[in-house]
């Protein structure tokens, strides 16, 4: 579904993404882990072109992402994506903000965008909070109706670039609960993430990155038990045992 | 003690100049609201010849005096001056508010562009539903400086027989050899438009900044 083949990226001289091959098949969870600069979220970013590739290929559902034919407007219509920082748009109020990619986007009317909102509020358990606006929800609420906002496009993909990682370590749990749902009804989904006890549980495969490389690719039960290269080894010894 | 003779009987002058002013502010302050928006868009638009085109324009406008730009309109292309005065008041004042503008765009996280658009919103989608509009509140009280900047500059319509309140007020005094006084209704009438303004501005801010 996800395909890159040897895909390479640079800032100027800065090589940040080296000879990336990887396949994510329909309804996998990929967890993507490694230390920070190691080129995950850009990664990841490039699977929707929030970022280009300076050469090789990345297809999505084998349409390339890169090409300049390709409607991105349209590709990116499949692919739904969380951030860290939530980015909920803030002079608007909860429902709006999920209502409005799929009224201007899909051309859903504003009561069939506003059931669809409801229910995937109700999906991520905020419902009572539609009308409020961003600031006035926490973290954890703020994300979660992030991914009530990408899920109410229908997408095939959602992409999660450290979607906890700004988050009070108390309202964790519930983001993560919903994004197991999510990855239990077959949501095919790409998880840039610290969180190694959901990439344990949940993952179907582990991305180990370093230094802008794929040094290693796993399910998680190897991937946790034994890792094959030094660096995850290392990588692992150093987040798990504090 | 103010003559207020001076105001009663001149009141039709005072009243027709007020009424021109107005208009040429209304206009001025809508025309150049478009075009600041349109030029502060330019300016940042990933399309490098249209970056520069903008910044060219804004550097240029606003370096130059205003009366210049006026004398060209009534003297270089012969137009009235009541039109003069308003094209030029509009476009020396869009310079000023285009980088009011653009400086507004820019402080919107960038987040909010990139959650947009990888929602499928195209780039002009975008601009219009998610940036601007928290733009618009961000710059409200540098727009609302220029506004008032604007009422006071429509007083350079005086220069090219605009018939405006500072024209009147030209007319009045040459008429009854009084300066001190006449000034004063105009400087009162200048007040009655941009203190309203202000208040309005305030009013403006609070509220939008209510769902933040």
């Amino acid at each position: 579904m996800i395909v890159f083949d040897e895909v390479n990226k640079f800032y100027g001289d800065f090589h940040v993404l080296k000879d990336i091959n990887l396949t994510i098949n329909k309804g996998e969870v990929v967890v993507v882990i490694g230390p920070s600069g190691s080129g995950k979220s850009t990664m990841l970013r490039c699977i929707n072109r929030l970022e280009t590739i300076s050469d090789g290929s990345l297809t999505v559902n084998g349409i390339s992402v890169g090409d300049k034919k390709t409607d991105i407007n349209k590709l990116r219509r499949n692919i739904g994506m969380v951030f860290q920082h939530f980015h909920l748009y803030p002079h608007k109020t909860v429902l709006q903000n999920i209502m409005l990619a799929p009224m201007k986007v899909l051309g859903q009317s504003e009561a069939e965008a506003k059931k669809i909102a409801q229910k995937y509020l109700e999906k991520v358990g905020i419902a009572n909070k539609a009308n409020s606006y961003p600031s006035q929800l926490s973290g954890g609420q703020q994300q979660r109706v992030a991914i009530a906002r990408g899920l109410a496009m229908n997408p095939e993909i959602m992409l999660f670039d450290e979607p906890t990682s700004a988050l009070d370590p108390e309202m964790i749990g519930e983001v993560l609960d919903v994004m197991k749902a999510l990855a239990h009804e077959g949501m095919t989904m790409v998880v840039v993430t610290h969180e190694m006890g959901f990439a344990r549980e949940v993952a179907d495969r582990i991305v180990f990155m370093d230094e802008g490389r794929i040094l290693e690719e796993a399910i998680p039960a190897e991937f946790y038990a034994n890792p094959r290269e030094e660096r995850a080894r290392l990588f692992l010894s150093r987040i798990l045992n504090h | 003690m103010l003559d207020f003779s001076i105001l009663t009987d001149h009141l039709d002058m005072y009243l027709e100049g007020f009424k021109i002013t107005i208009t040429a502010s209304l206009i001025a302050l809508v025309a150049s609201l478009v075009i600041g928006i349109l030029i502060a868009v330019i300016r940042i638009v990933p399309f490098k010849p249209l970056n520069a085109l903008g910044a060219a324009y804004v550097e240029f406008i606003r370096n130059i005096p205003l009366l210049i730009i006026v004398f060209f309109f009534f003297l270089g292309l012969r137009l009235d001056g009541l039109m003069a005065g308003t094209i030029a008041l509009s476009i020396y004042t869009s310079s000023f508010i285009a980088e009011a503008i653009r400086a507004g765009i820019l402080s919107v996280p960038k987040g909010q562009m990139e959650a947009a658009r990888s929602s499928g919103l195209s780039y002009v989608q975008t601009m219009r539903l998610i940036i601007l509009p928290q733009a618009f509140k961000i710059v409200i009280p540098p727009l609302g400086n220029q506004f008032i900047n604007l009422v006071k500059n429509s007083s350079i319509l005086s220069v090219v027989a605009g018939l405006d309140l500072m024209y009147q007020g030209d007319l009045i005094s040459s008429r009854t050899f009084v300066v001190f006084d006449v000034y004063i209704f105009v400087a009162i009438f200048y007040l009655l438009l941009t203190i309203p303004l202000s208040l309005g501005v305030g009013y403006l801010e609070k509220r939008l900044a209510k769902s933040n």
